[in-house]
């Protein structure tokens, strides 16, 4: 399918290899108006996403890391969301866009597999007609077609006999075939973005080391560009290859996954990966980030974290408590940026890392 | 407040004293009706099968494995919110497998539960307050000073003691646990059962409520049955380990041993499972084990070994023997002896130790 009918802009040349960007979100800001004030969930988030690679969003509860995406397949409600900023998929831009526009790509150029394929799946519909009816309706080929693609990717996903499979309902899938159902579901169409969000938290780790095996296996085959959703820092050292790290609806580092959990440079990501009770490794007491996560109703002025930040008096003067730090390069680290006021991360991080 | 320190100490006076809780081969069968086809047939979940261990005073037991392998179930039968099917639950000498509802009040003072949702376990249209104050009352502690105690107890699980008139929807999610636990607390019980206590929280208030729970058990020498699927926390916390899978204990020992040299498939496999944030630094594990398909369900477990169906090591044996909980070290005493010496015991027919599964973390430098 090519979306470029009806008038949707092609700006720029769709992604065809490994490396081009699929998914370029700039300056987005998702706000929702509540009785009591707005609700500021994503505040000037930018990344990109290419084909063939793994981005992992990692934060907390609350960090905006789900509304962030769903934004990107247009799942906010229009009338109680104000979007702003700008999302291009395969050069479509999203922001503003009707909803016949997400129509199209849904499915075709992105797909999303969600947290929990219990609730995702519709308890009534067979697995296999579900399936078929995602590629019904982008394609035009008769039920009988759609319904053996349906069973070819239930067979792609390592789901045994897939033909029985195809004839039975969600509650008769135990947790992880639902999760591979779901993102079945998901790559029928083929997509060049799939959106996993925390697909492996409701599972159990002998089913999770599956999922994310093949997850990674079909992104191989498929070459895809994949983004994961997680607040599990050790999935994300083990399957992505770049990572943004969000804390408040902001984005505050980013950079290659494996470099940015070795050697963090801005003190939220250290704090995270202090306060992680490494099963290598036998501590007497965890570090713990102090406090909790600031109400996106009304953010601390400043950088978000400063409240929570024991850095903070290492900043000359009161840059913290007044000025949104920028994005910047890291000093002495390569392919880093973060957004921090400290005017030398590394060693300061580095510093209290031998200081315990 | 080293562990290393407290941990040996601990258990060189426990062998003296006798044990706080002693479970034996507890079993919980939920029997329940089933259509197939146009009959109801009779089937029974069996959820926990046969589980036997002892905890002593200060000690704390780790119960891991996936969900549905009884876990909570087993939470559930020590506190005696469930009543067992069979097996006995000794607790100081007492038994209490089938003590009648009031008969209960004084285990209830001694045994205490943790739950796993802060959301769903405190009352909404209660205060924080009355929340605290209705344990002292039932049990007639603090006459007339409650409100006294529920300050202290407030201080002492690091909340605002002038928060006492506020509603649990004030309070995040890391609080709200902090308040389940002092509710637990309120009656000073000796043995606390903790069902998922952090795993609806974040990882950086997880750490909080993690070192919270650390420090009061030392501070005021509690027992512990912590219930937990994240291996990463159970290590952290506890002094024993019992593994369990599909309603029995497949391996039981010190934290050490299971984590460094696990002896039993399943237990390997789940450490093997568990991805490893030090593969960030470039130490991956010598071997992966991926184990294929689901837990079988639990209404008609495999015959002899449970893990057989997803066992890399299976023969016709394991189908045949249930393998029973045993020492790989030579010993004839019985299995409560052994448990009792601390000797590590695991349930296969062809265990092996395995010391590839888990990175090997250079030391770092003291400083």
């Amino acid at each position: 399918m090519t979306a470029t009918a009806n008038g949707i802009a092609t700006q720029s040349a769709e992604a065809t290899s490994v490396g081009d960007v699929v998914l370029d979100v700039d300056d987005l800001s998702v706000v929702f108006p509540t009785e009591e004030g707005l609700v500021k969930a994503v505040s000037n988030l930018s990344y990109q996403a290419r084909l063939g690679r793994t981005l992992a969003i990692v934060g907390e509860s609350g960090s905006g890391k789900s509304v962030s995406s769903m934004a990107v397949l247009g799942l906010h409600n229009p009338k109680r969301t104000q979007i702003t900023g700008s999302i291009k998929l395969d050069g479509i831009e999203l922001v503003g866009a009707p909803q016949s526009t997400f129509q199209k790509i849904r499915s075709t150029k992105a797909a999303m597999v969600f947290q929990d394929p219990q609730s995702a799946l519709h308890p009534f519909h067979k697995v296999g007609k579900q399936i078929a009816e995602a590629y019904l309706a982008h394609n035009k080929v008769s039920r009988s077609v759609a319904e053996k693609r349906a069973i070819e990717m239930l067979d792609l996903v390592g789901i045994p006999n897939p033909k029985r499979r195809a004839l039975q309902y969600p509650h008769e899938f135990s947790g992880g075939m639902r999760q591979r159902a779901m993102i079945a579901l998901g790559l029928v169409n083929d997509p060049k973005l799939l959106i996993a969000d925390e697909p492996t938290t409701a599972l159990d780790v002998t089913v999770q080391a599956q999922i994310l095996d093949l997850v990674n296996d079909l992104q191989k085959e498929f070459g895809s560009a994949v983004i994961l959703i997680t607040h599990d820092l050790a999935v994300v050292a083990e399957t992505a290859d770049d990572i943004v790290v969000m804390y408040a609806g902001r984005g505050v580092e980013k950079g290659d996954a494996k470099e940015v959990l070795a050697q963090p440079s801005m003190p939220y990501t250290y704090g995270l990966l202090q306060s992680l009770p490494s099963h290598s490794e036998d501590l007497a007491e965890l570090k713990a980030i102090q406090g909790s996560p600031p109400s996106l109703l009304n953010l601390p002025p400043g950088c978000s974290f400063h409240p929570r930040c024991e850095f903070k008096d290492q900043v000359p003067g009161d840059a913290c408590w007044t000025q949104l730090p920028e994005w910047r390069p890291t000093p002495g680290l390569a392919n880093r940026q973060l957004r921090c006021h400290l005017p030398d991360p590394v060693r300061t991080l580095q510093e209290d890392e031998g200081v315990r | 407040m080293s562990d290393q320190m407290t941990a040996p100490t601990r258990a060189a006076a426990d062998t003296a004293a006798k044990p706080l809780l002693e479970v034996t081969d507890l079993q919980r069968y939920f029997p329940f009706r089933e259509v197939q086809g146009l009959r109801m047939v009779k089937a029974t979940v069996k959820a926990v099968d046969g589980i036997s261990f002892t905890l002593r005073q200060g000690q704390t037991l780790g119960l891991v494995g996936e969900s549905g392998c009884g876990k909570s179930t087993t939470a559930r039968l020590i506190t005696r919110l469930d009543e067992p099917t069979a097996g006995s639950v000794v607790f100081e000498g007492r038994d209490i497998t089938h003590l009648k509802e009031h008969e209960l009040r004084s285990i209830r003072r001694d045994v205490q539960m943790i739950f796993q949702d802060p959301y769903c376990s405190l009352n909404p249209r209660h205060t924080i307050g009355s929340i605290l104050t209705t344990p002292l009352k039932v049990h007639g502690l603090h006459k007339g000073n409650e409100k006294r105690r529920v300050q202290e107890l407030l201080e002492l699980v690091g909340l605002n003691p002038e928060h006492i008139n506020r509603y649990p929807s004030e309070f995040s999610g890391g609080q709200r646990q902090r308040i389940g636990i002092a509710r637990a607390l309120a009656v000073e019980p000796k043995l606390i059962i903790a069902d998922e206590p952090v795993s609806a929280l974040d990882v950086s208030i997880q750490a909080q409520v993690m070192n919270l729970l650390a420090k009061l058990r030392d501070e005021l020498d509690l027992a512990f049955v912590f219930v937990a699927h994240d291996l990463g926390v159970v290590r952290h916390f506890c002094d024993q380990v019992a593994v369990m899978y599909l309603g029995k204990i497949v391996e039981y020992g010190d934290k050490k041993k299971i984590y460094e040299a696990p002896e039993h498939p399943y237990t390997q496999a789940l450490l093997s499972a568990a991805p490893d944030i030090n593969v960030a630094r470039g130490i991956a594990p010598k071997e992966r084990i991926r184990l294929v398909g689901d837990v079988p369900s639990p209404i008609d477990p495999p015959s002899g070994c449970r893990f057989r169906t997803r066992c890399w090591k299976a023969q016709d044996i394991c189908a045949q023997v249930e393998p029973p909980l045993m020492t790989s070290v030579e010993d004839t005493t019985s299995v409560r002896a052994k448990r009792d010496r601390g000797l590590h015991l695991q349930a296969c027919h062809f265990a092996e130790v395995k010391t590839t599964l888990v990175a090997e973390v250079p030391a770092e430098p003291a400083g």
